[in-house]
């Protein structure tokens, strides 16, 4: 027995590491089981999510009976030692990673057989867990080294979930993300080694203590740490002038890449850029630079033109895609605004938004591996033949919209009550004008999918229109279900998640 | 006045909600239990709404607190006497409506789409009149807005498709400027519940903007003069039943926000002395005078049926923007007044273009002798339209008229009467036309009892709801009236 409870205690204690490690082992078993047992890789793959949830839930235990939990790489105490600090926006972003994640693979184990060539799959589980796991590493990562080697897995497996289909399109969306990224990541390793030259630290809580120190000795150093670690951010995170890259990526990837990269992967970027804003940065610098005023600016132009661009697509899954730079305005918005509720709406939106959109993609891919068709012109009809799938995409697309009892109204309102905060209603007029905006796009597919198409020739017969599709697998349909349920069930409780947001917004504010 | 805590508006909402789910599934292998569940469906609701009755007219308000949502905005319920008085009259126009489409829709497609709609629009709808605070209100307001997007379009023609684009984006433009007011106003107030008054005491930018936004949000919904745009197109290519419900009642959730917002969000004190109401004053007669010109222009009966709509919803805001006594009563009585009519005028027009298959109205000569009860029912709701006493619509013109010259402006009684005229002129042809001209070319008989009844019964209480002494929906509205100005005073 007391074994086991040796066991059960160790588990515990390295538990944030192995949230992480759980992911990277397993990542680099998958070739080796593609050799050996090809069927085993799927199960393995979700397992070893799973497992990384379950440990995320040990933590959220732990976090919420005791506090945060720090955690030192092989007993090396900081500055020395590379630390990971679980606390309560870390734990947010590991449960949302964790939940989403599963569903998109538990979705791609069944669409990656039709998408891809059969000595690949093997390797994008590989790519897959790695991102995932690189992303939770981000999320509860407390030094800088540790978050720059984190962000190059992340972006090198992401380049590589997106060209993985090799054909023209995906290899050359992919390639202009490596370009852009690197330029990001170069942008951010430039001001990591400004800030090691003023403080000579890479832990965040020992440069916030040094930044305190010498702000005033040297500013300059400091002001351009700041600058490019904006740059970099917001190039990952795909806010509005430096989105470019964001809708060749997430429209020619394979349908989970993309569900995962526009559900997840810009948002982790938004975070580890608020918590660098809130813990490194010291607060006097931003009466320098009115560096949340620049954030609130960019998130404005990034939910309008994101959402206008996405009115001209053709092609559904690149609508997603604008409609994305459009919703990760609204979580940069929620950052930018700095009041409790803004920043709440800002953070409930990473979650809810990874579930709308992600269920949208999924849904995209759905309509693509059973129906073939990708133009929102072909869409007519299809919610007559698929109707899971369009209801899924139709929840989704409510809320995008914010129609109440759908969780993307809720983080609306939480954004809306929070401009009024901060005492400018300005921008309570940018998230109505986008909601609307969301409409013109999203609702004449909903439309098409479901209404007049009742022909009848002049026998008198029904019409059959559009193309002839699949059946709709099991392993698509119940993610897709899990989904839409969770978008009315966060519409109607959000308190159930609001208990990590709120405490989460605690500790900035 | 007393406060209890009672599930019983819940239930309201909650059994047709649940209704809805158990007619989707049973609806794939059985018509016959889709078609009965939904009348279950909607006399088990009007039953539900007419047993808070006891309650309700002791001069309690029922209060039922569901969950909370986000700090401060909470799911909850509250039923006074307007609430009341406004789910009343709905439960029992669904009620009638859903019976009536039995027969009706059985010749129609998409009935299994049909039927779920109807009822889950009748618990999003009811929703809205037992909500305890602005928030739930919007939310109901909202599903309500969307879902009946489904009932415009039904027909799925090309002329429907486009009436139900405006309407949809319409639709989504009040809901977004209600919910500009509602943040607005809980920032102002920090609180949004429809148990408390003034909630804006002050008029500041903020609260006329707020203002503006209500009066988009619930005036968009209700018809009101330049946001009217989407209701002549959407409501005449509805199938008939589902006209009568949007004509009928869903135009009244507008009517009905509005008066919330006079009488809770600001105060009659208030709004008089800032002389806001004068906007809606004005909006109203506007729209009472061109709903009811533009009316005597159509030609296609279900067109003009709702341009009559526009011109009748104008009582009702000049009623409420007056903030007398009796325009208030005056305003509540013709939502009733106009649920009956109107919705009794859509069924009998169902009725009529169900048989003959024309819709214009020169073709309609001589069709009263074909089918004489549903155009003595039409005849008998047109009438009260008008303003011809016995019925009722001549109690709520006259009610308005007085308290038109309580406020001091007798002026406006001429507009009543310029717009009576006007509805003479356009419903008399029509029924002329139907009796003692011409010969349809083709015989039709009468429409089945299912569909007789719902309309019979719509036309009697216009007549004895004009006549009697006992007179519920009249006793209504002055206990209603004292209710909301009691409050305020």
């Amino acid at each position: 027995m007391s074994h086991i409870n040796q066991i059960i205690a160790l588990l515990q204690d390295h538990s944030p590491v192995l949230v992480v490690i759980v992911l990277l082992v397993f990542a680099y078993m998958m070739p080796l089981f593609a050799r050996w047992k090809k069927e085993w890789c799927a199960p393995l793959a979700l397992t070893s999510i799973a497992l990384s949830l379950g440990f995320t839930g040990l933590l959220t235990w732990e976090v919420f009976a005791s506090g945060p939990i720090r955690y030192e790489m092989g007993s090396w105490a900081p500055p020395w030692g590379i630390e990971f600090l679980v606390d309560y926006i870390g734990l947010f972003m590991l449960i949302t990673i964790g939940i989403i994640s599963l569903l998109i693979l538990t979705f791609g184990t069944e669409d990656l057989t039709h998408e891809l060539k059969e000595k690949v799959q093997g390797w994008y589980y590989t790519l897959y867990l790695l991102l995932v796991g690189s992303m939770m590493g981000l999320a509860i990562t407390n030094d800088l080294f540790n978050m720059f080697v984190f962000m190059e897995i992340a972006a090198i497996s992401a380049c590589a979930i997106i060209s993985i289909k090799s054909d023209r399109e995906c290899v050359e969306a992919s390639l202009k993300y490596l370009i852009l990224s690197a330029v990001g990541t170069g942008g951010v390793l430039l001001s990591i080694a400004l800030l090691y030259m003023v403080t000579g630290h890479l832990n965040f809580d020992f440069i916030a203590a040094g930044l305190e120190n010498v702000l005033y000795v040297y500013p300059n150093n400091i002001l351009v740490a700041l600058a490019l670690f904006t740059l970099g951010f917001i190039v990952k995170a795909a806010l509005f002038p430096l989105h470019v890259w964001l809708p060749d990526a997430h429209s020619s990837a394979p349908s989970p890449s993309s569900a995962m990269l526009s559900g997840l992967v810009i948002k982790i970027y938004a975070v580890v850029y608020l918590k660098l804003l809130m813990r490194v940065f010291p607060a006097e610098l931003f009466t320098i630079i009115p560096i949340f005023d620049i954030i609130l600016i960019l998130a404005s132009m990034s939910i309008i033109f994101g959402s206008i661009f996405a009115m001209v697509q053709k092609d559904i899954k690149r609508m997603l895609a604008y409609s994305s730079i459009a919703q990760i305005g609204y979580v940069f918005l929620g950052i930018g605004l700095l009041t409790p509720m803004g920043l709440s709406g800002g953070l409930l939106h990473i979650f809810n938004h990874a579930m709308m959109k992600s269920m949208l993609f999924l849904s995209a891919g759905a309509i693509i591996y059973c129906a073939g068709v990708r133009n929102i012109s072909d869409l007519k009809g299809i919610g007559l033949k698929m109707p899971l799938v369009m209801a899924v995409f139709t929840i989704g697309a409510l809320a995008m919209v914010g129609i109440p009892v759908t969780n993307g109204f809720i983080s609306k309102l939480y954004l809306a009550l929070g401009t009024l905060e901060a005492g400018k209603p300005f921008y309570l007029a940018v998230i109505l004008a986008s909601s609307l905006l969301n409409a013109v796009y999203y609702f004449p597919i909903i439309i098409g999918a479901f209404f007049g198409h009742h022909h009848h020739d002049e026998y008198g017969e029904e019409v059959e229109e559009g193309p002839k599709v699949k059946k709709l697998p099991m392993a698509m349909g119940v993610p897709l279900t899990i989904l839409g349920l969770g978008c009315i069930f966060f519409g109607l409780f959000p308190g159930v998640i609001m208990i990590v947001v709120e405490r989460a917004v605690g500790m900035f504010l | 006045m007393q406060t209890i805590t009672s599930f019983l508006p819940v239930w309201v909402v909650l059994f047709p909600l649940a209704m809805t789910f158990l007619i989707y599934y049973v609806e794939k292998d059985s018509d016959r239990l889709r078609d009965s569940f939904s009348a279950i469906a909607a006399i088990g609701t009007f039953i539900l709404v007419a047993a808070m009755y006891p309650q309700v007219m002791a001069g309690n308000v029922l209060i039922y607190d569901l969950f909370e949502i986000i700090p401060g905005l909470k799911i909850t319920f509250r039923v006074d006497l307007l609430g009341f008085s406004l789910a009343a009259i709905s439960s029992f126009v669904w009620m009638l409506v859903t019976i009536y489409s039995l027969d009706y829709m059985s010749h129609e497609h998409a009935q299994n789409r049909y039927y779920p709609t109807l009822i889950f629009i009748l618990a999003s709808c009811l929703g809205i009149f037992v909500a305890g605070d602005l928030f739930t209100l919007f939310i109901f307001f909202e599903l309500m807005s969307v879902f009946s997007y489904i009932l415009v379009v039904h027909e799925e023609t090309y002329e429907a498709m486009k009436a139900g684009y405006k309407y949809i984006i319409m639709a989504i433009i009040g809901g977004l400027a209600l919910l500009l007011s509602l943040i607005i106003t809980f920032e102002i107030a920090g609180t949004v519940s429809l148990a408390e008054t003034n909630l804006i005491g002050e008029a500041s930018v903020l609260g006329l903007i707020a203002f503006f936004g209500y009066l988009i949000g619930f005036g968009m919904k209700a018809g009101m003069f330049p946001l009217h745009v989407w209701l002549p197109d959407a409501h005449p290519v509805a199938p008939s039943p589902a006209s009568a419900l949007l004509s009928g009642i869903m135009l009244k959730t507008g009517a009905y926000g509005l008066i919330r917002v006079i009488f809770n969000v600001y105060s009659p004190d208030m709004l008089s002395a800032s002389g806001w109401n004068t906007i809606i004053t004005v909006l109203a007669l506007i729209t009472i005078l061109l709903g009811s010109a533009v009316a005597l222009t159509q030609q296609d009966l279900k067109r003009r049926l709702a341009y009559s709509s526009v011109g009748q919803m104008g009582y009702i805001l000049l009623g409420m923007s007056l903030l007398t006594e009796n325009a208030v009563m005056g305003n509540i009585f013709h939502i009733f007044s106009h649920a009956l009519m109107k919705s009794c005028l859509f069924l009998a027009a169902g009725a009529v273009i169900m048989k003959t298959g024309k819709r214009n109205i020169q073709d309609l000569a001589g069709v009263g002798r074909q089918m004489p009860v549903t155009m003595i029912a039409f005849t008998v709701a047109a009438v009260a339209m008008i303003g011809v006493p016995p019925f009722n619509g001549f109690i709520s013109k006259w009610v308005l008229g007085l308290g038109a010259i309580e406020a001091g402006v007798p002026n406006y009684i001429i507009v009543l009467l310029l717009s009576s005229l006007m509805n003479g002129l356009y419903y008399l042809p029509i029924i002329v036309a139907a009796f003692f001209e011409g010969e349809m070319a083709i015989p039709v008989d009468e429409v089945p009892y299912r569909m007789l009844l719902p309309m019979v019964l719509l036309a009697f209480s216009c007549l004895i709801f004009g006549l009697f002494p006992v007179n519920l929906p009249f006793d209504l509205s002055r206990l209603a009236t004292d209710f909301i100005m009691g409050v305020v005073r």
